[in-house]
């Protein structure tokens, strides 16, 4: 009853194969469509043989665009630091006061700490355009408008919520008593938290902030309305291929491919913690 | 009802990519038409597999399995005439108690008064009348084990399986239900397998008890037998309460008897035994002793002193720990003793009542050294 | 002298009440064990001495000290917790430590106190290792070092062998004592196992429902329960209760037990008119196969054979139900069960219950 049949194996194999086909293929056309010149991509039918291009990442890392209608500048790489700068700096500003918070609400119980922690939640809820229009006017009132401290403050709109929630949860899978254990040995509750509390809630935190950073670098609506130009990340800086004379296919994908590039990485680099992060069940008690 | 054999069962897991494990090992056992037999052992010992396969939820990978001399273990669980009470219970949980333990009884479409009869007798049995109209969901865990231990009872099964039939139960229950549910198994002579880590359960409970260890049988027996004559070091140790002394000994022949003497933590002799026996001389054994079996304050032919650490008297019987040489000793007796911790206390081993094994293989080398 | 003092302590949480109006007190060098069934605020009563929990009304002092309101830090107390509650990123030897670090203990005295409590308890082998890396019973002898490495003055024990196995809970119960005198510290000792509580406690706090139901030696816990509820707590197999009848005539009274009139002691002359329960001790049951005087037919239904005794399950005439328990060298004429015995019993080992409010009438003595 435990065996599986040879049957059973290949039909398993082969659904993996169309889901995988399914999700990685778009992938693996952008990788594709980012070596091609915009000929190349738009003729018909499409094809899998080509002769591989550097162009579009010339085009990039150069900053200079070139159309059948003309050169035109682009700020791809200041787009890229900027969203390198603004994520960054969001994630660490939204972990040093989500940390602390999730602690908290995990912890103590005290007057409105439910509602708190759901409206900090509820504010995943809100479509982001409906909380955009009254905020670019309080932020033409003092003054935050294309800066990048005003932006970093409206990204924590998405960052906190997400850290301070799962961060909690991970906060609440510590059994008290090891806590308790620590401070009847005699330490005070400030050094509980960061000897005891914070090494054990690691992986839940790390996983929240790569998580937290990725729906930050993915972001686009608050950019393109609170910034300008030279403070947009790559997600609007993207909107320059679509110029007068065309769309710049080749350029976006190329585009694409390196704004994904970062994210990619640390996911990469992350995923020891959130395997960690998995098998700490099996330390605790 | 019917009698169950087990011949040569195996079971081996296959987990990919780790490597295989053989939970059973070509065990044999005999359960006789109205029996009540014990699967004892320390989990990880094969006990729960045994039992699931005895009931179809498992392969057995080699042997065979009968019920009543017809070969079952090739078909499915509800062909093979067990009834099963689960160790996580699995309640239904949309059914009522009572419902849920008239279940089985429902699809052998017996008279609906008949039923509602022998579902408030069982649940008078178990202490369960007053919660028969609640739901499994907000009942406590002990009273969902006995439920699910009803519904498997209730059935008079041509074999009734159990797993770990009463380790949730409240210990001012345990005596009571126990003698309760023993009477109902020997009066519907029903054929019973129970499988619990719990050995004075096993014992109180069982006909014949099988101790497994390592998917191994290591003795299958009454609670009489294994408790006089363990087969090995590791039943004798896991039987009783408190467990069995053990001593590392040396044995030396004097004349036409032996000397026995019992070893110190550093191998220096703490006590020393004289037995009218044959032995290999300087042969390394390890001797054991019951805890009830040990004369304390035996006036004249003590065999040793031992130096008392902690006297405990439970109500009915003092747990007395003491030392000799160096060997800490546990001894109990149905009095209460006068002795406090540092006090002497004269001590006797009597002969018969000395285990020797083998200090290598562990096995069982004699149980009782005649008298002196 | 006194080390631990509690005084009226009551707890609730939103729930409902917790403890209610408890006072206890422990001296240097005794060990008071709090007894209870699961979900009588044993937990809560031992958290509330450490500082985890405070309560709402009431004092706790240590050594003279108030300290109700303190920190947990600041207490000073050693616990040792049911679940280990190891700290998973720290090796043995840290877990142990982190008492002394706490008191900013030089290295080399951290690691000579240490090694000592280490050896002590046999875990001296494993202090490099990760807590994952121990067995149940090393983890629990780690916690119970960290306990104990800074010498508290008061060790607080939450039931510390539930998760071990049978064979090593007996070892460490036989074990505990010699160990805890040498550190000479007030010991609260919780646990659920009444053998437990009278091998270990000097006096025995029985809580139920949030309340000391009695507070005494454990031999009195045991022979002279102030209730059914305490009765039925300790023994095993548990008590037999029996519905009962008392009369007086002249000097001496008479109970009536399974039909049959028993004399018993005149000092329960206060009793008379009340609606009575018998209590009776299996061991104090004597079963013989043949007809005594003032023996009573019993139907042996079931015989269960308990370590070097047995407790046999009789059954009287109109279904009553006796457990007795008997020698191993008796039991083994009385085979399976199903047979027919004779019941007889000392009316001086019948302990008497008030049926309405379940507390058990004391003789008078005039």
């Amino acid at each position: 009853m435990n065996q599986i049949s040879t049957f059973e194996r290949i039909v398993r194999g082969l659904l993996i194969a169309l889901v995988l086909l399914f999700f990685l293929f778009p992938i693996f056309w952008i990788l594709l469509m980012s070596f091609q010149t915009n000929e190349q991509i738009l003729r018909i039918p499409p094809s899998l043989f080509f002769e591989p291009t550097l162009q579009n990442y010339v085009a990039l890392l150069t900053g200079r665009l070139q159309t059948a209608a003309g050169n035109l500048d682009i700020a791809f790489m200041r787009n890229l630091g900027n969203s390198l700068l603004l994520s960054t700096s969001s994630v660490l500003l939204a972990l040093a006061l989500g940390v602390p918070a999730a602690y908290a609400f995990a912890r103590y119980k005290f007057r409105l700490g439910e509602s708190i922690a759901f409206t900090l939640l509820s504010f995943r809820f809100a479509p982001p355009l409906l909380v955009l229009l009254p905020l670019s006017l309080f932020f033409r009132q003092l003054h935050l408008t294309d800066t990048y401290i005003g932006l970093i403050w409206v990204y924590q709109l998405i960052c906190l919520p997400l850290i301070l929630w799962i961060v909690r949860g991970y906060f609440e899978d510590i059994s008290p008593d090891i806590e308790h254990a620590y401070r009847i040995s005699g330490h005070g509750w400030w050094k509980t938290f960061r000897k005891i509390a914070i090494p054990l809630a690691r992986p839940g935190i790390a996983a929240a902030g790569l998580l937290a950073f990725i729906f930050a670098w993915n972001n686009f609506i608050f950019a393109l309305i609170l910034a300008s130009a030279s403070k947009q990340p790559v997600t609007v800086g993207a909107l320059a291929f679509v110029t007068a004379s065309g769309i710049q296919y080749g350029q976006i994908a190329a585009a694409i491919v390196l704004s994904v590039t970062p994210t990619l990485l640390l996911a990469l680099y992350a995923q020891r913690y959130l395997v960690e992060g998995l098998s700490l069940g099996a330390v605790k008690g | 009802m019917a009698q169950l054999a087990l011949g040569n069962v195996s079971k081996t897991y296959r987990p990919r990519g780790k490597e295989q494990v053989q939970a059973v090992k070509r065990v044999s056992l005999d359960v006789k038409d109205g029996e009540i037999v014990a699967l004892l052992g320390s989990s990880g010992c094969g006990k729960t597999s045994m039992l699931r396969m005895i009931a179809g939820f498992e392969e057995v990978t080699e042997g065979t399995i009968r019920i009543g001399g017809k070969e079952i273990h090739n078909l499915p669980p509800a062909q093979r005439d067990v009834a099963m009470a689960f160790e996580g219970y699995s309640l239904y949980p949309p059914l009522k108690v009572r419902e849920n333990i008239g279940f089985a009884l429902l699809r052998e479409r017996g008279a609906s008064a008949d039923i509602e009869k022998r579902v408030s007798h069982i649940a008078e049995l178990l202490e369960i009348t007053d919660i028969l109209d609640r739901y499994p969901t907000v009942i406590s865990a002990g009273q969902q084990q006995r439920t699910s231990l009803a519904r498997a009872l209730i059935r008079r099964a041509p074999v009734s399986l159990l797993d770990e039939p009463m380790s949730q139960l409240e210990p001012q229950l345990r005596a009571i239900l126990r003698a309760r549910l023993k009477d109902y198994l020997i009066e519907h002579k029903m054929t019973t397998v129970f499988v619990t880590h719990d050995q004075t359960e096993a014992i109180a409970l069982a006909d014949r008890i099988a101790v497994m260890e390592k998917g191994e049988l290591q003795q299958f027996g009454t609670p009489a037998e294994i408790k006089q004559s363990p087969s090995n070091l590791f039943v004798a140790s896991f039987i009783g309460e408190p467990p069995m002394n053990i001593f590392d000994a040396a044995i030396a022949s004097e004349g036409n008897a032996v000397a026995i003497s019992g070893l110190g933590p550093n191998g220096e002799p703490a006590f020393r035994l004289n037995a009218p026996m044959e032995a290999a001389n300087g042969k390394r054994v390890c001797l054991g002793i019951r805890p009830h079996l040990i004369e304390i304050g035996a006036n004249g032919s003590a065999d040793a002193t031992g130096r008392v650490i902690t006297n405990h008297w439970l109500g009915d019987q003092s747990h007395i720990c003491f030392e000799i040489g160096g060997c800490s000793v546990v001894g109990v007796t149905d009095k209460p003793i006068d002795a406090r911790a540092g006090d002497a206390l004269p001590v006797r081993f009597p002969l018969g009542a000395v285990h020797l094994f083998d200090a290598e293989s562990g096995r069982a080398l004699a149980h009782g050294l005649g008298q002196r | 002298m006194t080390s631990l003092e509690l005084r009226n302590v009551s707890k609730g949480f939103k729930s409902g009440k917790v403890l209610d109006d408890v006072s206890l007190s422990v001296t240097a060098g005794e060990i008071v064990v709090v007894f209870g069934p699961s979900g009588t605020g044993k937990t809560v009563l031992l958290r509330m001495i450490a500082g985890v929990h405070y309560p709402d009304t009431g004092t706790i002092a240590i050594d003279g000290e108030d300290v109700t309101e303190a920190s947990p830090e600041a207490r000073g107390v050693g616990m040792a917790f049911q679940n280990f509650a190891l700290f998973p990123h720290f090796s043995t030897f840290e877990n142990i430590a982190s008492p002394l670090e706490a008191r900013e203990t030089p290295a080399s005295k951290v690691k000579e106190q240490v090694g000592a409590i280490a050896r002590m308890l046999k875990i001296d082998h494993v202090l490099g290792h990760a807590p994952r890396e121990l067995s149940n019973g090393q983890k629990q002898r780690t916690a119970l070092a960290r306990a104990l490495v800074a010498q508290p003055k008061v060790l607080l024990l939450d039931d510390p062998l539930r998760n071990v196995d049978a064979k090593l809970r007996y070892e460490m119960r036989m074990e505990l004592p010699r160990l805890l005198r040498t550190f000479n510290a007030a010991v609260i000792y919780v646990t659920q196992d009444y053998k437990e509580a009278m091998a270990l406690g000097d006096r025995i706090a029985v809580l139920r429902n949030g309340r000391i139901e009695q507070w005494a030696m454990p031999t009195t816990v045991y022979r002279e329960p102030v209730s059914i509820e305490v009765a039925r707590l300790f023994g095993d197999p548990t008590i037999n209760l029996l519905p009962c009848k008392l009369e007086m005539n002249g000097a001496g009274g008479q109970v009536t037990v399974f039909g049959r009139r028993v004399p018993i002691s005149g000092a329960y002359a206060h009793a008379v008119g009340r609606d009575l329960v018998a209590g009776l001790r299996p061991e104090h049951v004597v079963v013989t196969e043949t007809e005594a005087p003032d023996a009573m037919q019993f139907d042996l239904d079931a015989v269960m054979p308990v370590n070097v005794r047995s407790v046999l399950y009789l059954r009287g005439a109109a279904g009553e139900e006796l457990l007795a328990t008997v020698s191993e060298s008796e039991s083994a004429r009385f085979g399976r069960g199903q047979r027919k015995v004779w019941v007889r019993f000392a009316p001086g080992d019948l302990l008497l219950f008030d049926a309405a409010s379940g507390q058990r009438i004391a003789p008078q003595v005039h």
